[in-house]
């Protein structure tokens, strides 16, 4: 299989009050076709700042290094314009507040049309008999009612439907779903993710779920990164990362959900708090919440390798495993 | 067409708004009513606005002059009920050239941001360190005086103040999730502006432009008092104002009348755009 993105040490510097700091460190990422890829991780670890890096969609405060190669184009060489272009058509985004994510003032019809008139060259009668096939596949029953309905009167869940069909209108190749579920009930939750599911499976699409409940990456993904302060520091497959997990700050997140907490009185918790981006510890960046600190990980900040054929991890625990293949990272 | 559907449903809100709200009800029918007056002042005016009555030179109201008459003879009610016209026209003129030019700029800066917005936004500063009636004037002492130039200068002198505005309401649209989200399928800038930005804004926008021609009623009379707005014979209540302001211990009737008729008008602008902005903000 192809990889349809392939993103090599993008490196997400902001720079405020005449300092710089990285928000997202080095992050290397493959996304085969039709493959569903997670990235999980506290708030503020730079999970959004690395997607909008990605859909090229940053403030202009934000600068970014590395490559993001789509479908083989590195999309830090096209200009605005290009981008607008590839936007919607080969790559899109469904945001995490769905409440906001839609403009007030517009019908729902006409917000999703705007896609299909831009990059499939529809008039509005081709564009809206489109529209109502996509409120219809994603789920929303009175697409016609729907499709003359300004966003206020919709709730969360049907609002985040709306989003969906806006984000596939134009069948991109790679959807990044940035936190799609997380302002949404437990029940709307996986209607959310059911319809995306289907979805992904009718277009054949990639997808990046981002989320910071493994239990969604449970659900929806193949393979999984997990980020810390910025970096990658563990990569698996789903199976591997929720059974064998080999960080200890992957072990704490399994710990802590709901799902491994049956019969405990009190969910476990990592104790402490993800740094701010400019106030990373010179060593291992998780090293003041980690249960198995040694000397070494307060002084050198561990690369991200192997740890046998499944899981990559950045952890001192696993030096002996990488003597052979040590490059630092 | 598309005008009807893009815009019933806020439309409509704004008006059941208006008419449930005693402010904004009796100041948008005071305003109706001012309007009106401009459109049909001409053929219910009891006499000519030029014509000379030499039989009754500066008269005070009578049966026959209701407001009396000028040092000239010339009826005072005719005179204002045909300037209100022209007052209304300047100023109406002059706010949309505010209206449209000051949106643009306004707009364009907080989306592009950066030096462009930089550099537009110094020039807008320099200009507003004068007060406007001064640009306006010097605008004016550039053009020569005409009620054509009075607008022209009145709508460029209002421009700064009012884009800084619009710059400012733009800028809380630019950060929301929704012009995130229309970026992310690819919509052009273009786009995002006239769908995006300007409707979003309209609440603000038409608070703003309501206020202008406040502003513009008193820059006009205000030209047209030191003799640099609309010519005489014109009528034109500052340019009264100001025949009348000799005569004052005489002859009151002069500038009174066209004093309370400015008064008014700009009062009923200012307060009908106060009630707007309860309306859409019912929080400050
Ligand atoms: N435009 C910006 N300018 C400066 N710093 C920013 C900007 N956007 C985000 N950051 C910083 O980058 C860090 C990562 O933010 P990000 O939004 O990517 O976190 P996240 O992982 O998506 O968290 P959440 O789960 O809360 O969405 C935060 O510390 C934030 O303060
Ligand atoms: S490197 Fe050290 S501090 Fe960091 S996670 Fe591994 S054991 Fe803990
Ligand atoms: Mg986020």
């Amino acid at each position: 299989m192809t990889n349809v993105l392939e993103v090599t040490g993008l490196t997400t510097t902001f720079s405020r009050n005449e300092r710089a700091f990285k928000v997202v460190d080095n992050l290397c990422l493959q996304v085969k076709r039709g493959e569903s890829v997670g990235i999980v991780g506290e708030s503020g670890c730079g999970k959004s700042v690395a997607s909008l890096s990605m859909m090229r969609l940053l403030s202009k405060n934000g600068s970014i290094a590395g490559r993001i190669q789509l479908n083989g184009a590195d999309l830090l060489r096209y200009s605005e314009k290009e981008m607008q272009k590839i936007r919607g058509k080969e790559i899109a985004m469904i945001f995490q507040e769905p409440m906001t994510s839609l403009n007030p003032v517009l019908t729902i019809g006409k917000q999703l049309s705007e896609g299909l008139e831009k990059h499939e060259g529809m008039n509005r009668v081709q564009s809206r008999q489109r529209v109502l096939e996509l409120l219809t596949q994603v789920g929303i029953s009175r697409a016609n009612e729907i499709y003359h309905e300004y966003p206020h009167r919709l709730s969360g869940g049907m609002r985040q439907r709306v989003m969906i069909a806006m984000a596939i209108a134009c069948h991109p190749k790679l959807l990044i779903a940035d936190e799609p579920t997380t302002a949404l009930d437990v029940t709307i939750q996986a209607q959310i993710l059911d319809v995306m599911k289907k979805i992904q499976r009718e277009l054949g699409m990639s997808l990046i779920m981002i989320t910071h409940d493994l239990g969604v990456v449970a659900e929806t993904c193949d393979r999984v990164l997990v980020m810390y302060a910025g970096q990658v520091i563990e990569a698996a497959d789903v199976r591997t990362l929720l059974r064998s997990p080999k960080h200890p700050y992957t072990m704490g997140l399994i710990k802590s959900t709901p799902h491994n907490a049956k019969g405990q009185k009190r969910l476990h918790s990592i104790a402490g708090s993800v740094p701010a981006p400019d106030h990373y510890p010179k060593g291992c960046r998780f090293a003041p919440r980690c249960e198995k600190v040694m000397p070494v990980c307060l002084e050198q900040n561990p690369p991200l390798l192997d740890v046998d054929q499944q899981s990559e991890c950045r952890c001192w625990l696993y030096r002996e495993n990488r003597e052979s293949t040590a490059v630092n990272g | 067409m598309f005008w009807s559907k893009q815009w019933s449903m806020p439309r409509l809100e704004l008006w059941e708004k208006i008419m449930q709200q005693k402010k904004a009800k009796y100041s948008f029918l005071m305003m109706l009513c001012i309007v009106l007056l401009g459109i049909i002042g001409p053929w219910i005016a009891p006499h000519d606005p030029t014509k000379t009555y030499y039989e009754a030179f500066m008269q005070g109201p009578s049966k026959d002059f209701w407001l009396g008459t000028d040092a000239i003879g010339r009826d005072i009610l005719s005179r204002m009920l045909y300037g209100t016209r022209v007052t209304l026209t300047v100023a109406v003129l002059a706010s949309v050239m505010t209206f449209v030019a000051g949106t643009l700029i306004g707009v364009t800066c907080a989306y592009l941001g950066g030096i462009v917005d930089n550099l537009i936004m110094r020039i807008m500063d320099i200009m507003l360190a004068l007060p406007g009636i001064v640009l306006a004037l010097a605008i004016v002492a550039l053009l020569g005086p005409s009620q054509e130039n009075a607008m022209i200068a009145i709508g460029i002198s209002s421009i700064p103040a009012f884009s800084i505005l619009i710059r400012g309401a733009a800028l809380s649209i630019k950060q929301s999730g929704y012009v995130e989200a229309s970026r992310s399928i690819g919509s052009s800038n273009w786009w995002i502006i006239t769908r995006q930005f300007i409707p979003n804004i309209s609440n603000v926008l038409v608070v703003y432009t309501t206020m202008f021609i406040g502003s513009a009623i008193l820059g006009t009379s205000a030209l047209g008092f030191i003799g640099l707005g609309a010519q005489p014979p014109t009528p034109e209540w500052g340019t009264m104002l100001n025949e009348g302001k000799n005569y004052l211990r005489e002859a009151w009737w002069l500038a009174t009348f066209p004093g309370l008729a400015i008064t008014a008008v700009v009062f009923t602008v200012y307060l009908l755009g106060d009630a707007l902005r309860d309306i859409f903000d019912p929080k400050s």
